[in-house]
């Protein structure tokens, strides 16, 4: 049985090692977008593409729940505190923001040059997690980083 | 004007010799949002302001104060 001291070594743990991925994974995960706009068809595009749909998912997820799915609830307790919701929220709303301006964006090139469904999708789902990751990434690490 | 909430929590934890991560433990949060409301990063809700009084056995607002910019 996991004792009280050992949660809160291990949610400090988990978030360092969370503070130091999402500047990563924010990497990794707009570096893929050249999948979408060189790619033709073929097997190897469709896999690649349906590996964005996922990792879009995934961070997705990993944005709007606690995230540290397999740990227990106690330690996703702790590792959720006031400070991160906080932070999570703020990401959130610029992600959002990102988003939705977007979409508007789109909506306006559409009227001179008609762009497809999966084209828009993909220019509003990169544009409001990768907001939201790299500012998440960039709250998260200063509050580490501080004191 | 501009005003921030000020606190001397750092003060007061050093005094009875409490690091961040033990004056966390106590209140229940991690130690970044220990760090953030001592460095007036984060201004906490009124349930964690009263959670930390409580853990620096201080009235609330004896650690925190409004302060003009």
């Amino acid at each position: 049985m996991m004792t009280e001291r050992s949660v809160a070594e291990r949610a400090e743990i988990l978030s360092r090692r969370r503070a130091r991925m999402l500047p990563v994974l924010a990497i990794i995960y707009l570096s893929q977008q050249g999948t979408y706009f060189i790619g033709t068809v073929g097997n190897a595009h469709l896999v690649r593409l349906g590996a964005w749909v996922i990792l879009s998912i995934v961070l997705l997820l990993a944005l709007v729940t606690k995230g540290f799915w397999f740990h227990s609830m106690e330690v996703r307790e702790l590792v959720d505190d006031e400070n991160t919701r906080a932070n999570r929220l703020d990401a959130i709303r610029l992600g959002f923001s990102f988003g939705m301006a977007a979409a508007i964006g789109c909506y306006l090139i559409d009227h001179f040059e008609p762009l497809a469904a999966g084209e828009v999708a993909h220019l509003v789902l990169t544009l409001g997690i990768g907001a939201a990751l790299i500012r998440f990434a960039f709250l998260e690490r200063r509050a580490h980083r501080d004191g | 004007m501009a005003e921030r909430l000020a606190n001397r929590l750092k003060d007061k934890r050093g005094e009875l010799g409490l690091t961040q991560a033990e004056l966390a433990e106590r209140v229940g949060v991690t130690r970044k949002t220990v760090n953030t409301v001592e460095n007036g990063v984060f201004v906490p809700s009124a349930l964690l302001a009263l959670k930390l009084a409580r853990a620096l056995g201080e009235p609330v607002e004896a650690l925190f104060w409004l302060s003009a910019e």
